[in-house]
């Protein structure tokens, strides 16, 4: 039986990813702040605020007393804001670093050494195509962003010895409640630079993420993303 | 709830360093006492194998006590003397650990 951990997981792309590793057979344990409806025997819902450390060392406490082990964490659980970076409050720059960065750090730290204890497992941070494009008024998102950037490919180099992968995927918008407080036009004009005019569904973005299950080994600390860039 | 004493913590860490020495194939390890170095250019361990030890005494402990304890937590990190230093100074660590945890 595949173990796997997903934050986000109440709503949107965490909950479709859940659903497809059930759906393949997986025993997933799912993070998220609120309630959750998700209903499957093989998921276990977990209430956690993944930007709080002793919460989750509680719950992945919790998660290997349950199942023993954890083969896979997907690092989902994000937060956005849209402001040009004179106008966005300190406040709501801090709350994006601390769920989109301090989250994923907290989860890896916590699932890391259970998985170094295992020596395997995979572990997939999500990010964004807004990093590399350097996307106008995102400015607090994108940092958060590039910080799990970062955290990849640092985790890689320390968990690889330990037989333990992390890659990062990055996404453009997904048809989501995230991205439905988004004006049209720009979302459009988004997708036309990432080449993906059509945009991107929810089912196509669980698809690319979802091939780094199965990943090879030597992938590890790399950045893919859902996109044409450059 | 067990009684986790300095003799306790000695023989869990001398053991999973035996453990680790079979795995990494560094059969000094086997050999550690209280003095025995953890890290440094006077230890067997390389920093992978340091990171390997304390996960893996984390859990070592859980199933003993109990209980669930961070070894690398603020108060180990801000120290003058790191406990990392020493097996006889990582068993003093767990033992405040696991005592704080155990209150």
């Amino acid at each position: 039986m595949r173990i796997a951990l997903v934050t986000g997981t109440s709503r949107g792309l965490g909950r479709a990813l859940a659903e497809s590793l059930l759906g393949d057979g997986w025993t997933v344990h799912g993070f998220a702040r609120g309630p959750q409806a998700l209903a499957h025997p093989a998921f276990r819902a977990h209430a956690v605020d993944v930007g709080d450390e002793a919460a989750v060392q509680a719950a992945v406490a919790a998660v290997l007393e349950t199942s023993g082990r954890v083969d896979l964490l997907v690092n989902n659980a994000g937060a956005a804001s849209m402001n040009s970076l004179l106008l966005t409050p300190a406040k709501k720059a801090e709350m994006l670093m601390r769920v989109n960065y301090l989250g994923a750090f907290h989860c890896l730290q916590a699932v890391g050494k259970a998985m170094v204890r295992q020596r395997a497992g995979t572990i997939v941070n999500l990010t964004s195509v807004a990093v590399p494009l350097a996307l106008s008024g995102e400015a607090a998102y994108v940092a958060s962003k590039a910080a799990v950037e970062a955290l990849t490919k640092v985790a890689a180099n320390e968990l690889q010895p330990h037989g333990v992968r992390v890659v990062a995927v990055g996404l453009g918008p997904v048809d989501t409640d995230l991205t439905r407080a988004v004006g049209r036009d720009q979302l459009a004009a988004l997708n036309v630079r990432i080449g993906r005019p059509s945009g991107t569904t929810l089912a196509e973005a669980v698809g690319f993420v979802a091939e780094e299950w199965g990943g090879a080994p030597s992938s590890t600390g790399t950045v893919r993303y859902l996109a044409r860039l450059g | 709830m067990s009684v986790f004493n300095r003799e306790a913590a000695v023989r869990l860490i001398l053991l999973r360093l035996a453990r680790l020495g079979a795995e990494l194939g560094k059969p000094a390890l086997a050999q550690a006492d209280e003095q025995t170095r953890l890290f440094g250019e006077a230890s067997h361990l390389d920093s992978i194998g340091l990171v390997t030890l304390m996960s893996d005494l984390e859990e070592d402990i859980h199933r003993a006590c109990g209980v669930r304890i961070v070894i690398a937590d603020e108060r180990a990190m801000s120290r003058l003397t790191s406990p990392f230093r020493r097996v006889g100074l990582l068993a003093d660590h767990l033992v405040e650990l696991v005592a704080a945890a155990q209150a």
